[in-house]
């Protein structure tokens, strides 16, 4: 086992205060017990082993204690109970380029983080080129990293962070550094040091992002885990619990007529806290389409007051079972703040459905996923007519051919 | 192949190299001048002790000139470097997350940086004590031993304030007074003999009396330094280390969620 995690608890102190303590105060008030009543247990109770070349995946709500969890594994900080054990060397892609000095150049700053991540200097000097070419810096490498984009930063910081030979890597949402270019090469990387024996521990409050690339997953609640197998079971679970968390937050409403005329019902067809508001939802050309036509989904949208990069989803089901056959949201890309009316835009190039009745369910989450604050399940119809009537959802173009006389390939 | 050990050696050098480096190349880019500042403040304060005890209140030391930047450059060593490593743990928030970072090796680091500016202005010193035709000689070689035994005072210091102002942030400022009170009980521009003969014994537990006492007798008077004076200094070094290094050690493992 290249991790070994058991029964792990950790204790914070409570009464988090605005600012630091002073040395001020302290003596002003010597011999009066500062102890808060306030302590809470960041992690409890927490168990479980990760072997050489799996992935784990750690998913949870902002406060969970998964970050805590990842520095106590890499050995910062101590536990309060139980033990963490890991074999070989640990390697971190926590806040990617943020140790940087911003006076030295790309390449004095790469010395220093490939060294406090545990190379020797002539290791670190081996390696420069590699790390360049995969950062994709080369010309930059002798300006001052102050003179870098953000982009250029993390980029730096990755590529450093992977060539470090480690045997485990803990990872924090990664999946934001840089391009979609970039993202794919660093998930190659990853795949390729997990193929090598790498024990991977991905925190993210995706479950797309644990489902689709890990081997296992543990959903932390408040400190705890309250979900541990498959990963597909697992952010199932977590996504469930999200929709109760709605349910509750989904406050009382008479039933109201859309700009396009369908009746919203809260509780019926309508959840979240409304917090943000979608007013209308139009679809191009029209609800009514045949099989590999482009649609587009225009969302308008209000909000009361600022919300920080909220989450917009469409999904499509099918009418009679609910089944859902397509899932689309915005990723991290969308990191820009709602604060007032606007529209969301969804298009797609084309839609093979096979032909029968469904409904495109649309909706705007927080940032964490945690609940949703609003969401129109089936409520926006959408017909499929012409093409093959058979069983399935699919209905791309498609040719059969029958050859005969030649052996098979 | 080199061993375990040595590896990890290697990397604790190659680590307080480099960490070394980066406060000198930061220092060296921020401005035109450079390391030449770290000269420039104690030259100035020079001409002013100069002309003002010379000129004005007439103190009677010999070799005054060499006298007073011997005490301001060793002074300046300690300064610099305990008020740097109190701040030093805020300082390099992404590195003590890092996996695997010892964060020991931070106010050694600092010590370290404080130690070469003081070697960088060594010749400049050797220049004056030559104007000044001071007995320069073979007592020259005892030099390194007492930068030795400042370095011990400068990192133990180091390590029970970095660990302090992370507890408690205004730590650098206290400091800041603490070191003006200091600096005026260190004989860094009077002479020791002003000093009343009763206190001298209480004066004399300033660990910097003693020591700012060795390196003059080396410097400017070619004798080696009394190891009598210097003797408690060494002692309360050998203690205060182990012990000093214990209680960061202890606090570290707090840090990440302090800062």
């Amino acid at each position: 086992m290249s991790v070994s995690v058991q029964n792990l608890g950790k204790r914070f102190r409570g009464g988090r205060r605005d600012r630091p303590p002073t040395l001020k105060e302290r003596l002003l008030t010597w011999g009066h017990s500062r102890r808060s009543p306030g302590d809470f247990w960041a992690l409890r109770h927490v168990s479980f082993e990760v072997a050489d070349g799996e992935m784990l995946g750690i998913i949870g709500q902002n406060g969970a204690g998964k970050s805590t969890l990842l520095q106590l594994i890499g050995g910062v900080g101590r536990a309060d109970e139980g033990r963490v054990r890991t074999q070989g060397k640990v390697g971190a892609l926590l806040d990617l380029g943020a140790g940087f000095s911003p006076d030295l150049t790309g390449r004095e700053n790469l010395f220093v983080m490939g060294i406090a991540a545990g190379l020797t200097r002539r290791q670190v000097a081996a390696r420069v080129d590699r790390i360049l070419a995969f950062a994709e810096i080369e010309q930059a490498i002798d300006n001052p990293v102050r003179t870098y984009s953000s982009g250029m930063q993390m980029r730096l910081g990755f590529a450093i962070a992977v060539h470090t030979d480690p045997q485990v890597l803990l990872v924090d949402e990664f999946l934001s550094v840089g391009d979609l270019a970039f993202q794919s090469k660093c998930l190659e990387r990853i795949r390729a040091l997990k193929s090598d024996g790498c024990a991977i521990l991905l925190v993210s409050h995706s479950p797309e992002q644990i489902a689709g690339l890990c081997d296992r997953a543990i959903w932390l609640r408040q400190g705890e885990v309250v979900s541990e197998g498959p990963p597909e079971m697992v952010t199932q679970r977590y996504r469930e619990e999200m929709r109760q968390e709605t349910k509750r937050r989904t406050p009382q409403r008479a039933p109201e007529r859309s700009a396009s005329g369908a009746m919203l019902e809260m509780e019926h067809n309508r959840f979240g806290s409304l917090e943000a508001e979608i007013l209308e939802v139009r679809l191009h050309p029209c609800g009514s389409l045949e099989p590999g036509e482009a649609l587009r989904i225009e969302i308008g949208f209000r909000v009361d007051r600022p919300l920080p990069s909220p989450r917009f989803n469409v999904s499509i089901s099918r009418a009679a079972d609910g089944f859902i056959c397509l899932d689309l949201s915005t990723g991290h890309a969308s990191e820009q703040a709602l604060i007032d009316n606007g529209t969301a835009v969804l298009s797609l190039q084309r839609l093979d459905l096979a032909s029968g009745a469904y409904f495109v369910n649309v909706g705007i989450f927080r940032t964490d996923w945690r609940y949703a604050y609003d969401y129109h399940w089936h409520v926006y119809p959408l017909q499929i007519t012409g093409g093959s009537a058979g069983e399935g959802v699919l209905a791309p173009p498609f040719a059969w051919q029958l050859e005969q006389g030649a052996p098979p390939r | 192949m080199m061993s375990l050990g040595d590896q990890r050696v290697v990397h604790y050098l190659d680590l307080l190299w480099v960490l070394v480096g980066r406060e000198m190349k930061i220092l060296y880019k921020r401005s035109v001048m450079g390391v030449l500042w770290t000269l420039i403040t104690p030259l100035l304060q020079l001409l002013t002790f100069v002309l003002i005890f010379r000129l004005v209140l007439a103190i009677e030391v010999e070799h005054y000139a060499s006298y007073v930047l011997t005490g301001l450059l060793v002074w300046q060593w300690l300064q610099k470097s305990t008020l740097q490593a109190t701040g030093t743990i805020i300082g390099n928030r992404a590195l003590i997350r890092q996996p695997g970072f010892p964060v020991s090796i931070l106010p050694v680091a600092v010590a370290v940086t404080g130690l070469i500016h003081f070697a960088l202005a060594l010749p400049v010193l050797l220049g004056f004590l030559i104007v000044d035709q001071a007995d320069l000689g073979m007592a020259l070689a005892w030099l390194p031993l007492l930068m030795l035994i400042q370095l011990g005072v400068v990192v133990a210091a180091s390590y029970l304030l970095a660990g302090l102002n992370v507890a408690f942030r205004d730590t650098q400022h206290i400091l800041t007074s603490l070191l003006q009170v200091l600096f005026y009980l260190t004989p860094v521009f009077y002479s020791v003999e002003r000093i009343p003969a009763e206190y001298r014994d209480l004066y004399a537990l300033n660990p910097m009396v003693p020591l700012l006492t060795g390196y003059r007798q080396i410097l400017i008077e070619g004798q080696p330094p009394s190891w009598g004076s210097l003797l408690p200094v060494v002692v309360l070094v050998l203690v205060l280390l182990p012990l000093s290094y214990r209680v960061f050690e202890r606090q570290s493992q707090r840090f990440v969620e302090e800062i």
